[in-house]
């Protein structure tokens, strides 16, 4: 016995050895830029969300007990960030919320903005993004076609149509030539979390039926 | 091995991408851009000076059945700490080049220059290798992506405020149509492919 464990650990004394170095390495680098990583992220958060509700002064985090659960489908769940935009003298004058899901490449993030009363969409910022260049990253441009058809839409379920007038403003979008994936993975992010949010702000009493 | 050769082999004679014919999937995918190129190649450079430093340092203690695990060991870290860089201080690099620099890990270069020349040679000799393998994998990420960059957009684009316009494209005046197939994998594969004919032809031997 005694034998087999001089034998592990003079065969494997390196490796572990390494793996504690290395493990102290990543610590000390983590805790050098983790709070930098996490400051980026909320800086871009806060900048799409700006951008899509000017008139907020800041972004206010719901309380725990508000916190709202999205229901992802095959059981899983998770938290959403959701975040009230609150004007100079702290009125509530939007709603903005981290949305996300599998597009063609890689995940997708979007920071999507509904007005005060969640009835209609201001719009989406792109958080995170790894499509086709060329085609699907065209969800990224500010103001282009497929970004301006969802400012003004009514905040619930979306369809996607290969075909259609993508300046008219109501719940069915136009997709984008050669990147229907892409356009049905944006439309799908928005049907899971806008309707499940807007249900469960009504339900928590922070806006309106 | 001197260092010299090894400089001189990691800048020409074995490049890794038109010799070697190794990182070829990162070479594909980050070639839509040049800046793209420069982060993805200056990382592969920090990657392989580390690991195989460190793997010269520990070459006289690795057991043969343990020599992979240790080299991916060494490798994770190094990438890890890169990925954290860009992550905190080039963030839209880092969103841009996505799964591709945590992917650095299972780069063949990396793994070769440990197995073929760190576990075999010294501090400074690996150190140099590192280094010229790195900035050989650079040279060619960007040599092909300013290729693609080019046709796909008719400029390069360094910053919001730095571009640089090579061929005047039709959105902003101009009489150039952008080819949007440059910027998607057939591009890639047209671009290595007549690259590396190029350096064929030019290395060719003769009978």
């Amino acid at each position: 016995m005694s034998n087999s464990i001089k034998l592990f650990f003079r065969e494997s004394w390196l490796l572990m050895v390494s793996a504690v170095f290395f493990g102290a390495l990543l610590a000390v680098a983590n805790a050098a830029w983790a709070p930098k990583i996490a400051q980026n992220e909320i800086n871009k958060f806060s900048n799409l969300a700006k951008a899509l509700l000017p008139e907020a002064m800041k972004f206010e985090p719901l309380q725990n007990k508000d916190k709202i659960i999205i229901d992802l489908g095959d059981g899983k769940t998770a938290g959403a960030d959701v975040r009230k935009g609150l004007d100079a003298a702290g009125n509530c004058i939007g709603w903005a919320f981290l949305a996300e899901g599998s597009g063609f490449a890689d995940k997708i993030k979007l920071v999507v903005t509904a007005d005060a009363g969640f009835t209609k969409l201001n719009g989406f910022g792109v958080q995170q993004c790894s499509e086709t260049p060329g085609f699907g990253d065209k969800i990224t441009i500010k103001n282009g076609f497929y970004q301006a058809q969802y400012k003004q839409a009514p905040a619930g379920k979306f369809t996607l149509t290969k075909i259609g007038d993508s300046k008219k403003i109501d719940s069915e979008i136009v997709a984008i030539t050669g990147a229907t994936v892409t356009s049905q993975a944006v439309v799908n992010i928005m049907n899971t979390y806008v309707v499940q949010i807007k249900q469960q702000l009504q339900q928590k009493k922070l806006i309106g039926q | 091995m001197t260092a010299w050769k090894a400089f001189r082999g990691g800048l020409w004679d074995e490049i890794p991408v038109l010799r070697l014919m190794l990182g070829l999937c990162p070479t594909m995918a980050v070639t839509t851009s040049v800046k793209g190129g420069l982060t993805m190649g200056l990382s592969v450079v920090f990657v392989l000076i580390c690991s195989n430093v460190v793997v010269s340092m520990m070459r006289n203690l690795l057991k043969p059945h343990l020599r992979i695990m240790m080299f991916t060991l060494t490798i994770a870290a190094f990438v890890t700490i890169a990925d954290m860089y860009l992550k905190a201080f080039q963030p839209v690099m880092s969103e841009k080049l996505g799964a591709y620099i945590p992917l650095i890990i299972v780069n063949c270069i990396i793994i070769c220059r440990s197995e073929a020349c760190a576990a075999k040679n010294g501090i400074w000799v690996s150190a140099v290798d590192g280094l010229a393998m790195g900035l050989g994998f650079t040279i060619v990420l960007c040599f092909l992506a300013s290729i693609r960059e080019i046709l796909s957009t008719g400029c390069i684009t360094f910053s919001e405020t730095a571009v640089w316009t090579v061929l005047n494209p039709v959105d902003k005046g101009g009489w150039f149509t952008p080819w949007a197939a440059m910027a998607m994998p057939v591009g890639a594969f047209i671009t290595l492919g007549l690259t590396l004919g190029a350096v064929n032809q030019l290395t060719k031997k003769k009978a």
